[in-house]
């Protein structure tokens, strides 16, 4: 009986072609919009997780703290804060003297003038901007410190950009899906009336309104399944010819290209159930 | 099995059937023979829940008039076997593909069920031969043949057929009226509606007559008490072996 239902629903491929092959490209349009936007956000939230793990706060030592008060202080931030590491004042010359590159430009300094400092690696509950915000304060009340520095602004830029990006695939995820469901609610509402002497002399005949409907709805899953895949070949095109120049740019992981696919057969069913709903009402005597 | 009781069916101003009283027993034939808008079609497709009386009750086997759920329709229509003067096939399947189609539609058979009833019913009418051609390829006599494979494939407990002789020259008519008649001997009931009085002669039926809605005279069977004309014979005519002798199945 199943073999029936897709036999049935390749049969109105067939025979409505132009039909499919209009609401596969307009599909596919659509969706590679998203599959697009998927690709932008999947990116950007690899780049900012990569950022994310940079986050960390600059504890700068007072210069007269003797080495068993700083050993305290890193046991405490290490207990309330997450990782620390200890960089001398030493170390931090020398890593500022890579950054520069240029020794000339550093002999104008007699003495190294960087302070010591504790690089606190922070808990994940702590990597949001305000929760950052409280334990640097908390940090700065230390005898022991005498500034703290985290990046504040940045870290905030860095989330805003991060949700905004989410949003906009949402936005753009919610436009197509209705665009979808739309454009399929018309194609399978379109191919019943083309079809409409075949669903009268089979209601006729006895046949449920299931039986009539699931070749349909089979139908719009195809040719959702199909501009699915479409829309990936292009979003993948897409990736190949920038990945020469954006370094890093990586095509969609097979769970997300899964689910993009998945979503797209799921608003099918729902659009050629919705449409058969009312059509066949009409069209069933 | 189908009882009518003073049904009126009106089309806007227009009264279709006006108040009609009468009953078909399982095994019967009755012809309703009457002139165009007489009213014929609307009590088949009143009897099919096409359509609904505006008053009265129709009744066909368990199912009576008004409004039925249409998972319940689909089962009351699979009863009935139903024969169109157009034929009603499907142009784009060919003859076996429209037979099996009821069967499919039943789903009480098995994948492997289908073929051999599908092709049973097909031998019955003679077409065999023709299982694989198209509608368009068939003569109008063939295509006729075919829907009336198409309506016994499920041994219906009664065939019901709109002017089934309308669209076929003599010598088709002929042979589609000794098919019904055969089907009819074989034990199912048949409901006739024609404009032609040849062909309610040509067949053993009760002949009811109507004139724009009204029935000219009353149906003694629908008279309280009464049971079907010739009651005591037996109207599935003589014993056929096998399938075909089952032909009655039992409406729900």
């Amino acid at each position: 009986m199943h073999l029936y239902y897709f036999r049935e629903s390749a049969r109105s491929i067939r025979q409505h072609r132009a039909l499919a092959t209009t609401a596969i490209v307009v599909l596919t349009a659509a969706l590679a919009l998203t599959g697009l936007f998927m690709l932008l956000t999947y990116n950007a939230e690899r780049a900012l997780e990569l950022m994310g793990d940079r986050r960390e706060m600059i504890v700068y030592l007072r210069d007269d703290l003797s080495p068993s008060d700083r050993d305290l202080l890193m046991g405490r931030l290490h207990d309330l804060y997450g990782f620390t590491t200890y960089v001398s004042k030493e170390q931090a010359w020398d890593e500022m003297r890579q950054q520069v590159g240029d020794p000339t430009l550093l002999e104008a300094v007699q003495d190294n003038p960087l302070p010591a400092s504790i690089r606190i690696k922070l808990k994940p509950a702590l990597l949001a901007p305000d929760s950052m915000e409280a334990a640097a304060r908390e940090v700065a009340k230390f005898p022991e410190v005498e500034d703290v520095r985290y990046g504040a602004e940045w870290v905030r830029r860095l989330d805003e950009l991060g949700a905004g990006l989410r949003l906009g695939t949402l936005a753009v995820g919610v436009i197509v899906a209705i665009a979808v469901v739309f454009v399929l609610y018309n194609t399978i509402r379109l191919t019943v009336l083309a079809r409409r002497q075949q669903v009268e002399v089979m209601s006729r005949l006895g046949a449920t309104d299931r039986f009539i409907a699931w070749p349909f709805v089979l139908e719009a899953m195809t040719e959702a399944a199909f501009a699915a895949l479409l829309a990936l070949g292009a979003v993948f095109g897409v990736q190949r010819a920038l990945a020469t120049r954006l370094i890093g740019l990586e095509f969609l992981p097979p769970v997300w290209a899964l689910a993009f696919v998945g979503a797209a057969v799921a608003l099918a069913w729902f659009a050629a159930w919705w449409a058969l709903s009312r059509v066949l009402r009409a069209v069933g005597p | 099995m189908i009882t009518f009781d003073r049904v009126s069916k009106r089309h806007g101003e227009r009264l279709v059937l006006d108040s009609i009283s009468w009953r078909m027993d399982e095994g019967e034939c009755v012809v309703f023979l009457g002139h165009s808008g007489a009213g014929k079609t609307t009590i088949l497709r009143l009897i099919s829940h096409e359509t609904q009386p505006t008053e009265g009750t129709v009744t066909v086997g368990t199912f009576a008039s008004g409004r039925l759920p249409r998972r319940h329709r689909a089962l009351l229509r699979r009863t009935l076997g139903v024969v169109y003067e157009d034929f009603r096939l499907l142009h784009d399947r060919s003859v076996f593909e429209n037979v099996a189609l009821p069967v499919r539609v039943a789903g009480r058979f098995a994948n492997e069920e289908v073929i051999p009833r599908a092709m049973f019913a097909l031998e019955e009418v003679g077409l065999q031969d023709k299982h694989h051609a198209y509608p368009h390829e068939l003569s109008a006599g063939e295509r006729q043949k075919a829907a009336i494979a198409r309506a016994i494939v499920n041994r219906p407990a009664v065939i019901l057929a709109d002017e089934p002789t309308g669209a076929l020259e003599k010598k088709s008519a002929r042979e589609v009226l000794d098919l019904l008649k055969r089907i009819h001997a074989e034990g199912a009931a048949l409901l006739l509606v024609t404009t032609r009085a040849e062909v309610a002669e040509a067949l053993p039926a009760r002949v009811l007559y109507l004139d724009d809605g009204k029935l000219v005279g009353s149906d003694p069977a629908a008279a309280p008490g009464a049971g079907a004309p010739g009651a005591g014979e037996d109207p599935a005519g003589p014993e056929v072996a096998g399938d075909a002798g089952s032909r009655a199945a039992t409406v729900p």
